[in-house]
């Protein structure tokens, strides 16, 4: 029964949802012209069906756990335990470029995201990846930026590639 | 006749050089990007969206036809090595395709499955040239209760149909319904939950839940729960051509799996899945090498490889000709045609006659390049295959976060797009599919459209869903393929 926490979160969260949607919809308007019907009848019976979907859920969680899923154990899955680390990394990377990409522009977050999740693998060369990453983005820059005229944010590179930033 | 110069005023439009250059780009990137381990057709076609976003429509779409053939090509290269199915439909191919490579076979494995792709992408595409003028015309009686109740069974077949669990096909069914909601509602301009954020304003969108659900969510799966497993790469030695033999063996499969492959694909209970399964048994059961099967029997390779692209080819009948997507790719096609301000279906054919027909053209000079392009090549896709893991997930998602950061410039679609990510991250390791929420979010808007046109026309009578034959049973067929399973599973119980 060790798979059953994770399951129940989920089946929760579908239904929170649900209920959710249910209490949003009831804010919206409901005037409809012609169709009798206005913008809340569809996320009305979206709403409603992510409360059945939920319990349902809920229900197999309780009777026997979700129907026609492999054994949850790392082993019958191909896996290892869970590496809190690793998904660590991954979020940091992500939130960085985040932040970085409006100010220090799309090479210099792209370079530190591929370092963050490199390590989050397990690489410890960091100066190698930020290169890598760095030689990556630039190419990726110049390709969309130069040749298929998308905009990208030079950010602090802006002067050394002679295009205008946003 | 009408097709045949239909199709020859497409052969004009595909034929120019410049649209032929995006072709051959579009194939060439697709082959790269699917080859990536982890990264199936569906990501591919999201993340080379953005490609496309300063190009005139129809350059972009042959492009994207380019993308869509070259993704399926580099995907199956991906399975064969490394024994690592890039989607569910791959599943059937890495059954034989990674025992002949471990049997340094893995160059006619390779050889069987692109020139298998090429017949059977190119038979799929003959069959799309006659049927979908056929279903256009059935389509142009059609109004919005028949498109209305045509979307609810492809929800239900998506989502209920194919995959372990109906609940769980629900479930995503339902969240991508939900994001769906997220934006201005089309017929009144009321905002629905959008929670004052100005980025939500133009809905949710499909690439941005695509690269979330895929690049992001395999990229946290892999980082926490497999990162320190390690592959297994298999060597391309030997010959990489066929023998005759091999020839003897991959012919009659490639021709049955593309017939098996494109009816599945192109009826809204799509999926490429069934039909490579299919094509494996059937295989299985014909060959006269059935000892092999398990140890690598080609015919095992070509079947479910020619039944995939079919398959794919078959899903693009239903996208053209009636604007329904029956697959995570399609409905991610379907997309790009919107960032156009494209609509297919039956008046797509008759207001853009040159972009779709020009589309249908380059298809079948698609499957040219790929066979001229890959086979050659495969030494350098083999080396794609070497990336070191820490880079290669990186690499990804630079490319991931660049297409939706691409879309208004603001770091708003980042964190929804890591939001996403959270969400496919769980869906991945508890088992839910990930297709029906991308279908849902795509298909939703469209099909409450339809709804709300059908009650206006009625004036708000409800009944018009079922006094409308065509409507009503295809209502009834949807609420048997969710009803239907359940019920089974109770009569067998007694």
């Amino acid at each position: 029964m060790r798979r059953s926490a994770a399951e129940i979160a989920l089946s929760a969260g579908v239904l929170v949802l649900g209920i959710g949607v249910v209490i949003g919809t009831a804010l919206l308007p409901s005037e409809g012209g012609y169709a009798r019907i206005g913008p809340n009848f569809v996320p009305g019976v979206v709403g409603v069906g992510l409360i059945v979907v939920g319990v349902w859920l809920l229900y197999e969680v309780f009777t026997g756990g979700w129907r026609d899923r492999e054994d949850d154990s790392p082993e019958a899955r191909g896996e290892h335990a869970f590496d809190v680390g690793a998904f660590v990394w991954v979020t940091t990377g992500l939130f960085a470029h985040m932040i970085l990409i409006g100010t220090a522009g799309f090479v210099i977050a792209g370079a530190v995201l591929l370092m963050c999740v490199a390590c989050g693998f397990g690489s410890r060369r960091w100066l190698r990846d930020l290169v890598i990453g760095f030689v990556l983005a630039l190419g990726a820059f110049l390709f969309f930026v130069k040749f298929l005229n998308v905009n990208l944010p030079g950010g602090w590179l802006t002067p050394l590639l002679g295009v205008a930033g946003t | 006749m009408e097709t045949l110069t239909a199709l020859l005023t497409g052969f004009s439009v595909a034929l120019k050089p410049i649209n032929l250059l995006w072709g051959f780009i579009g194939v060439t990137m697709g082959t790269f990007v699917g080859v990536l381990p982890g990264v199936g057709p569906a990501l591919t076609v999201a993340m080379l969206l953005p490609l496309t976003i300063k190009l005139d429509p129809t350059g972009a779409l042959i492009m994207f036809a380019g993308i869509y053939y070259g993704a399926m090509f580099g995907g199956s290269t991906t399975t064969i090595l490394l024994n690592a199915p890039g989607e569910s439909a791959s599943i059937a191919t890495a059954l034989e395709g990674s025992r002949m490579a471990k049997a340094g076979r893995a160059g006619p494995a390779l050889a069987t499955s692109a020139i298998g792709s090429f017949v059977a992408g190119t038979i799929a595409t003959v069959l799309l040239t006659l049927v979908a003028p056929l279903i256009v015309e059935a389509a142009l009686a059609f109004g919005p209760a028949e498109y209305f109740a045509l979307m609810v069974f492809a929800f239900t077949t998506v989502s209920a149909v194919l995959g372990a669990s109906t609940v769980r096909g629900l479930a995503a069914l339902f969240i991508g319904l939900f994001l769906g909601l997220v934006g201005i509602d089309s017929q009144t301009g009321q905002a629905r939950f959008t929670f004052g954020v100005p980025e939500l304003l133009d809905g949710i969108d499909v690439v941005v839940l695509a690269v979330g659900l895929f690049a992001v969510g395999e990229t946290l799966y892999v980082a926490a729960y497999t990162s320190r497993m390690s592959d297994k790469l298999e060597a391309l030695k030997g010959s990489i051509w066929m023998s005759i033999e091999d020839w003897k063996r991959s012919v009659p499969p490639w021709l049955r799996a593309t017939f098996i492959g494109f009816p599945f694909g192109s009826i809204p209970a799509g999926g490429a899945e069934i039909p490579t399964f299919l094509s494996y048994a059937l295989e299985k059961k014909l060959s006269r090498h059935a000892e092999e099967f398990g140890k690598g029997a080609i015919e095992g390779v070509a079947g479910p490889e020619a039944a995939n692209n079919a398959a794919a080819t078959g899903a693009l009948v239903p996208l053209l000709s009636l604007g329904i997507p029956t697959s995570a790719t399609a409905a991610i096609l379907l997309s790009a045609f919107q960032n156009y301000g494209l609509q297919p279906g039956p008046l797509l054919f008759q207001t853009q006659p040159e972009l779709v027909w020009g589309l249908i053209a380059s298809m079948y000079i698609g499957n040219v390049i790929l066979l001229i392009l890959n086979l050659p090549l495969i030494g350098i896709w083999v080396k794609v295959l070497a990336i070191p893991r820490e880079l290669l997930y990186g690499g990804i998602l630079v490319f991931a976060t660049l297409g939706a950061y691409s879309l208004h410039q603001s770091w708003v679609d980042l964190l929804t797009l890591y939001v996403f990510g959270l969400l496919g991250f769980a869906m991945r390791r508890w088992d839910i599919p990930v297709a029906p929420a991308i279908i849902g979010l795509i298909l939703g808007p469209l099909a409450e459209t339809q709804f709300r046109r059908a009650l206006a026309i009625s004036e708000g009578d409800p009944s018009v869903f079922f006094t409308h034959p065509i409507s009503a049973t295809l209502l009834a067929l949807a609420a048997a393929a969710v009803i239907g399973p359940w019920l089974w599973r109770r009569l067998k119980r007694g």
